[in-house]
C-alpha cells in the first residue's frame, strides 16, 4: 500500500496523517518511529515546538508552585521571633531548593517555555533546527527537576544553599545526599538547556523567514537569542563546578579541601563567572516579553530598537565581567574588588537605556491597560527599584554591609519577581489566546495583576529595611534580641513581610482560577485580539502544526502591523488597510502545497530516562549506572539510525484524497 | 508605511530632558525629604545591627558613601517615577488615533546614555576612594586572630607589649578592643567560610578556611555592639552571633591584665572544688582552662583535635568575665544585669563590664540547660550516631548526659572562672 511519494498537503501534516492507522511494509532505524501518535502519545513522543513550549510551561508553572510553597514555609517561619514551624535542618533545605526551584526549574524552563512556542513562530520558521534535540532538552530539565525534588524524600534535600559555597557542601559538612541529588539534578537540567541554547541558536541565525535579517527580528527573540549565547558560555563552567564538587563528594577527590592545598575559593569564582551571565538569562527574556507587549499596547513600535537590542547585548556581554561583585566581602583584595564595582556601575547603564526606551515607547502612544500591559508596567516600576538598589551595592564598600543581608533579598526580589516574574505573567496573557484559542479572563487577570504588586511590595519591600538594620539572610530564626524598639522594629517588618507573602500567594491563585475558567469556557480567541505587531499573530490561534501555511516574507520590523497598517501622509497617523483576519485568510488561500515536517520520535524520551538512570547511578552504585549507561547508547543509536523527517515509508497512503484546508478557527 | 515624521520632535524630546531637569529643582527637596522621613518613620530605633549607625572610622568611611549613593538612587527613582506616572496617565487609550510609528531618536537615546554614565562616573570616583581607604592596614595599632568554627568565634589576642599584652589571650563569644586604637583583625576558618561583622565598625570580611582576610576595626567611643556570622555556615548559621565591646584605654588594660591573672584553684572543700573535678573529668576533653592541674599536679590539656572535628573547642579561662556563651547565642548573664550593662552610658560601660558575671547576675537557666543537654538548646551535629562522615568526630557540643549534682557542682565551678 505504500507509495514512495507522498506529499503533504498543508491539511495533511504529520498530525493529521499520524490519525491513520499505520502499516509500514518495512522499517526504518532501530525500531520503527511513532506515527500513531494520539492521547497521551501525541505529547510523549512530539517534537513539535509548540508542544514542546506547553510542557515546559506546564512542567515549569508546576514547579513555580512548588517553589511558592516552599517561599511560603519560609516566610511562616520567619513571621515570628524565633520560629518553630520548621527545624533548622529543613529550613536549610527550604531555602536551598526554594531558590534552586525558582531559578533552575521555574524561571529558565518557564523561559525556554516562551522561546520554544514563540521564537520559530516570530523568525516565520516551521519548527526549531534540530526538533528532537528540543524533545531532548525538555525531557532532559523533567528529568533534572524530578531528580533534585526527589531527594525530599530520599534522606533530604540540598542544604548548602543555592550558591552551594565549598567547603560547606562537602561530604563532612553536608553529610545527608541532598546535595549528590542537586548536583547530578542541576547536572541533566544544565545539558538540557546547553541543548536547547544551541539549537535556538542555530534556529535564529539559519531559520529566519526571507527578508528577516537580524536588525528586523522582534525583540524578544532577540533577548532570547543573547539569553542561549550566555546559557552556551556560562554552563560549562558550572558543570565543571559540579563536576569536581561530584568527584569530591561521590569519589573521594578534593578540589575544595583546604587540608589538601585547595582554595575553596574556586568553587566560588567559578559558580558566580556562571551565577552573574545567569542572573542576565533570567531577566532577559522578562525583558524581551515586554518589549513585545508595551509596542503592541502602547500602538507604538519600541522606542530605540537597535538601542534596546544594543543594549540587551551588552549587558550579556558585561554580564561576565561582574562576577566578583558576589564575592566583595571574600577578601579579593582591593583592586580586584574596585575593578568588579566599576564594571558593575558599567552594567547600570544599559539598564537604564532600556527603562528609558520602554517609557519612551508609551510617550506618544495610546495605551490600552490589558492584563498583560499592567504586568509590563509593573515590571517596569518594580525593576527600576531592583536596579536602583543594585547601584546601591554596586559601590562595594557599601556592599559590604549589604551582603547577606535581607537588603540582598529585597534587591533580587524586585530584580527577579519583579522583573522577570511578571514578565513571564505578562507574556501568559498577552500569548494565552495564541497558545490556546482563548482569551484569559481580563477581570481576574485585574486581580491577578493587583494582588501580585501589592503582595510582592509587602513582602519584598521591607526586606529593605530588615537588612539595612541588620537582619542577615539564611537564618531559620530571628531574634527579638537583634530587632530593635519602636513600632517599626524589624519584628514588624517580619510580620509585613509575611503577610505580604500570602497576599502575592493569593495573586497566584487568582491566575490559576483564571486558567481553569478560560479551560472551561468554550469561547474562542479572535485571531487578532490585541492588534499585535510579529508575525506569530499571521496564523492560526492555536498555530497549525506546521506554523504558517505559506512563509511569510518580510520587510519590516513589526511586519504583521505593517500589513494591517499605512500611515496617513498629511495627518501622520496611523490608517487600518487590512484587518490580521483577512491576512490570515489571505495566508490559508494561498497555502504551500508540501510541507514536510519532523516527525515524532520515541529517542528524546528513551535518552534522557537513560541519563537520569545514569545519574542516579553515582548515587546508587554501579549496577544501575550500567543499565543507564546501555539505554544511553541503545538510544544514541537508534536516535542515529532515525531520519529527522519521516520517510513517506512511515505512513500509510492517505486514505481520503488530502484536499481539505484546514481554516483558522475564528473568535 | 513610512517611518518619517516623529511625534517626539527633537524640540519635544528635549522638553522631556527639560522637564525632567525643572522638576528635579522644584520637587526634589521636598519629595527627598518626605521620603526621607517616612522612611527614617518607618525603621526600628536602637536595632543592634543597623548598618546606618557608624561607631567607628571604618563605618564612617561606608556610612560616608552610603550617603552619597542612596540619596542619589532616590532622586533618580523619583524623576523615573514621575516620569512614568506621567506618561501612563497622559497617554492612557482616550480615543486618540493610532500614532505615527516612530522608531525613536538617536539623539535622545545618547543623552539618556551619558547621564547615567555621568552619575556612575562620580559615584565611582567615590567608591574608589573610599576601598583603598578602607583596605589600608599600614596604621594598624594591635592585632587580633580572629577564628571562625562552626558555630563561635575564637578571639586570639597575640603578645604585643603595646596594648599591655605580655602573653597570649584566648577568649571567644566577645571581642574586646580598646576605643580610638586601630585595630587589625585577621581573620580565618578551621572548617567552611564564616563571615565576620560587626555592623557598627565596619563592613563584613568572610573567614576563609586556608586565608587570612584582613579586616580594620575602630571604635570611638566606650560600647557593645552587636555582629551576626553572614556566610551560611551550616546548620547552625543562625546562631554564631559575635559581640564587640570596645572599652576605654584604662578598662582595657584592666581587662588584659585580668585576662593574664593566674588560675587559682577553687578552695578545697568547696561546691566549686568538686565543680572543678567534674570539669577535669569531662570537659576537659575539649574546653581548655588556662593553669588548670589535674588531681596528681600536672597539667590539664585539653585536646579537642580528638573530639571536635573541626579541631577547637572555646577556652573557658576567664569565662566569667564574658557576657555570652555557646557562639553568643546565649547571654551569661540574667536579662536585668545585661539590660543594666548594655543600656549604660559610654563612660560606665567599662566598669559594668568589668565587673564580669556574679552568682546574682548569672543566667543559671540557660546555662544549665546548656549542660544538662546542649545539643537541644543549639542545632549542632553531635548525635553520637550520626558522626560517621566527620570519623566519629562532633561538631558542636554533645549531650554529656550530666546529672544534676553534677551540673550544680559545675556552674559552681565556672562561676569561680573570673
Amino acid at each position: 500500500m505504500s507509495t514512495n511519494e507522498l506529499t503533504l498537503t498543508p491539511s495533511q501534516s504529520p498530525s493529521v496523517v499520524n490519525k491513520l492507522s499505520v502499516s509500514p511494509s518495512q522499517s526504518l532505524g532501530a525500531v520503527r518511529r511513532p506515527v500513531n501518535t494520539k492521547g497521551w502519545r501525541e505529547w510523549l513522543f512530539t517534537v513539535d515546538h509548540k508542544k514542546l513550549g506547553i510542557m515546559y510551561g506546564a512542567v515549569a508553572f508546576t514547579f513555580f508552585i512548588v517553589g511558592g510553597v516552599e517561599a511560603l514555609f519560609i516566610r511562616l517561619q520567619l513571621a515570628l521571633p524565633d520560629g518553630r514551624i520548621l527545624s533548622a535542618d529543613k529550613y536549610n533545605q527550604m531555602f536551598t531548593m526554594h531558590a534552586t526551584t525558582m531559578i533552575f526549574l521555574f524561571a529558565m524552563p518557564m523561559a525556554a517555555a516562551f522561546a520554544n512556542y514563540f521564537l520559530p513562530l516570530q523568525i516565520g520558521a516551521r519548527d526549531v533546527a534540530f526538533p528532537r534535540l528540543n524533545a531532548l532538552s525538555f525531557w532532559l530539565f523533567l528529568s533534572g527537576g524530578l531528580i533534585l525534588n526527589a531527594s525530599w524524600f530520599l534522606g533530604g534535600a540540598a542544604d548548602g544553599g543555592w550558591f552551594m559555597y565549598a567547603p560547606n557542601s562537602g561530604p563532612v559538612f553536608s553529610p545527608s545526599n541532598g546535595v549528590d541529588f542537586w548536583i547530578l539534578g542541576l547536572q541533566i537540567a544544565g545539558i538540557a538547556s546547553l541543548i536547547g541554547s544551541i539549537n535556538l541558536i542555530v534556529t535564529v541565525l539559519n531559520m529566519r523567514a526571507p527578508g528577516m535579517t537580524l536588525m528586523k527580528m522582534p525583540v524578544f527573540t532577540w533577548m532570547i537569542l543573547v539569553v542561549q549565547f550566555l546559557l552556551v558560555f556560562s554552563l560549562p563552567v558550572i558543570t565543571v563546578a559540579l563536576v569536581l564538587l561530584m568527584f569530591q563528594r561521590s569519589y573521594g577527590a578534593t578540589f575544595f579541601d583546604v587540608s589538601q592545598g585547595a582554595d575553596p575559593l574556586l568553587w566560588q569564582h567559578l559558580f558566580w563567572i556562571f551565577g552573574h551571565p545567569e542572573v542576565y538569562v533570567l531577566i532577559l527574556p522578562g525583558f524581551g516579553i515586554i518589549s513585545e507587549v508595551l509596542p503592541t499596547f502602547s500602538r507604538k513600535p519600541l522606542f530605540g530598537y537597535p538601542f534596546v537590542v544594543f543594549s540587551g547585548a551588552s549587558i550579556g556581554l558585561v554580564g561576565f565581567g561582574v562576577w566578583a561583585h558576589h564575592m566583595f566581602a571574600s577578601g579579593l583584595g582591593p583592586v580586584s574588588v574596585a575593578v568588579f564595582s566599576m564594571a558593575t556601575m558599567a552594567i547600570a547603564i544599559p539598564t537604564g537605556v532600556k527603562i528609558f526606551n520602554w517609557l519612551l515607547t508609551m510617550w506618544g502612544g495610546k495605551i490600552w491597560y490589558s492584563a498583560a500591559m499592567k504586568f509590563a508596567v509593573g515590571l517596569v516600576i518594580l525593576f527600576t527599584i531592583g536596579g536602583l538598589s543594585g547601584v546601591t551595592h554596586a559601590v562595594a564598600p557599601s556592599d559590604t554591609q549589604q551582603t547577606d543581608t535581607y537588603y540582598i533579598v529585597a534587591h533580587f526580589h524586585y530584580v527577579l519577581f519583579g522583573g522577570m516574574v511578571f514578565g513571564l505573567f505578562s507574556g501568559f496573557y498577552y500569548w494565552w489566546p495564541k497558545i490556546f484559542g482563548k482569551m484569559l479572563n481580563e477581570k481576574l487577570g485585574s486581580w491577578n495583576f493587583w494582588f501580585m504588586v501589592i503582595g510582592m511590595n509587602l513582602t519584598f519591600g521591607p526586606m529593605h529595611i530588615l537588612g539595612l538594620q541588620g537582619q542577615p539572610r539564611r537564618m531559620y530564626v530571628w531574634t527579638e534580641a537583634r530587632a530593635g524598639e519602636g513600632l517599626f522594629n524589624l519584628g514588624f517588618w517580619n510580620m509585613v513581610s509575611s503577610i505580604g507573602s500570602f497576599v502575592l500567594a493569593v495573586g497566584v491563585l487568582f491566575f490559576i482560577i483564571n486558567v481553569i475558567k478560560t479551560a472551561r469556557n468554550p469561547e474562542r480567541a479572535p485571531l487578532d485580539p490585541w492588534d499585535a505587531r510579529t508575525l506569530e499573530w499571521l496564523t492560526a490561534s492555536p498555530p497549525k502544526v506546521h506554523n504558517f501555511d505559506r512563509i511569510p516574507v518580510v520587510h519590516h520590523l513589526d511586519e504583521f502591523f505593517h500589513r494591517k497598517y499605512e500611515e496617513d501622509e498629511t495627518t501622520h497617523t496611523m490608517k487600518q488597510v487590512a484587518t490580521g483576519e483577512e491576512l490570515i485568510r489571505a495566508e490559508e488561500a494561498a497555502a504551500d502545497a508540501d510541507i514536510h515536517m519532523p516527525g515524532a520520535s520515541y529517542w528524546p524520551l528513551l535518552l534522557s530516562i537513560g541519563v537520569a538512570t545514569l545519574g542516579m547511578g553515582v548515587l546508587y552504585g554501579t549496577p544501575i549506572m550500567v543499565v543507564g549507561a546501555l539505554v544511553v547508547i541503545f538510544s544514541s543509536f537508534g536516535w542515529v539510525l532515525e531520519p529527522s523527517v519521516p520517510e513517506p515509508i512511515d505512513f500509510d497512503t492517505p486514505s481520503h484524497d488530502g484536499h481539505t484546508k484546514e481554516i483558522a478557527p475564528l473568535g | 508605511m513610512s517611518h518619517s515624521g516623529s511625534p517626539l520632535s527633537s524640540e519635544k524630546a528635549m522638553d522631556i530632558v527639560n522637564n525632567v531637569k525643572s522638576s528635579s529643582h522644584r520637587i526634589r527637596n521636598s519629595i527627598a525629604s518626605i521620603i526621607g522621613i517616612v522612611v527614617l518613620a518607618g525603621c526600628a530605633t536602637n536595632a543592634p545591627q543597623d548598618t546606618w549607625q557608624p561607631r567607628g572610622d571604618n563605618a564612617q568611611v561606608i556610612n560616608n558613601l552610603q550617603w552619597i549613593i542612596f540619596p542619589m538612587a532616590g532622586v533618580v527613582g523619583v524623576l523615573v517615577f514621575a516620569f512614568a506616572a506621567y506618561t501612563f496617565w497622559k497617554f492612557t487609550d482616550r480615543g486618540q488615533p493610532i500614532p505615527s510609528q516612530s522608531h525613536g531618536k538617536p539623539i535622545v537615546e545618547i543623552i539618556l546614555t551619558i547621564i547615567p554614565a555621568l552619575i556612575l562616573t562620580v559615584v565611582g570616583v567615590f567608591t574608589f576612594r573610599g576601598i583603598f581607604e578602607l583596605s589600608n592596614t599600614e596604621d594598624t595599632q594591635m592585632v587580633i586572630n580572629v577564628t571562625g568554627q562552626q558555630w563561635w568565634w575564637e578571639y586570639d589576642y597575640p603578645a604585643q607589649a603595646e596594648q599591655g599584652i605580655t602573653q597570649p589571650i584566648i577568649t571567644s563569644g566577645q571581642l574586646v578592643i580598646p576605643v580610638g586604637t586601630k585595630v587589625l583583625l585577621r581573620e580565618t576558618s578551621r572548617d567552611v567560610i564564616h563571615s565576620y561583622w560587626i555592623p557598627a565598625l565596619n563592613g563584613k570580611k568572610d573567614a576563609v578556611p586556608g586565608r587570612i582576610n584582613l579586616l580594620r576595626l575602630q571604635a570611638d567611643k566606650p560600647g557593645l555592639f552587636a555582629g551576626q556570622c553572614t556566610e551560611f555556615c551550616g546548620l547552625s548559621h543562625a546562631n554564631m552571633r559575635m559581640e564587640a565591646i570596645a572599652l576605654s584605654k584604662e578598662d582595657f588594660a584592666k581587662w588584659v591584665a585580668n585576662q593574664q591573672k593566674a588560675y587559682t584553684s577553687p578552695a578545697e572543700g568547696t561546691l566549686a572544688k568538686e565543680g572543678e573535678g567534674v570539669f577535669l573529668n569531662q570537659c576537659i576533653r575539649c574546653h581548655q582552662v588556662n593553669g588548670l592541674k589535674k588531681a596528681d599536679g600536672t597539667p590539664a590539656i585539653a585536646a579537642p583535635d580528638e573530639n571536635v572535628y573541626s579541631g577547637a573547642a572555646p577556652n573557658l579561662s576567664h569565662l566569667m568575665t564574658r557576657n555570652t556563651f555557646a557562639g553568643a547565642k546565649f547571654d551569661l548573664l540574667n536579662q536585668s544585669c545585661r539590660k543594666d550593662v548594655w543600656g549604660a552610658k559610654p563612660d560606665a560601660i567599662g566598669t559594668k563590664y568589668l565587673s564580669g558575671v556574679s552568682e546574682s547576675c548569672l543566667n543559671a537557666t540557660a546555662l544549665r540547660a546548656w549542660l544538662r543537654n546542649a545539643p537541644a538548646m543549639k542545632p549542632m551535629y553531635s548525635d553520637p550516631t550520626k558522626l560517621g562522615p566527620s570519623g566519629g568526630k562532633y561538631r558542636g557540643m554533645p549531650n554529656l548526659g550530666l546529672t544534676e549534682t553534677d551540673i550544680d557542682k559545675l556552674v559552681a565551678y565556672l562561676l569561680t572562672l573570673k
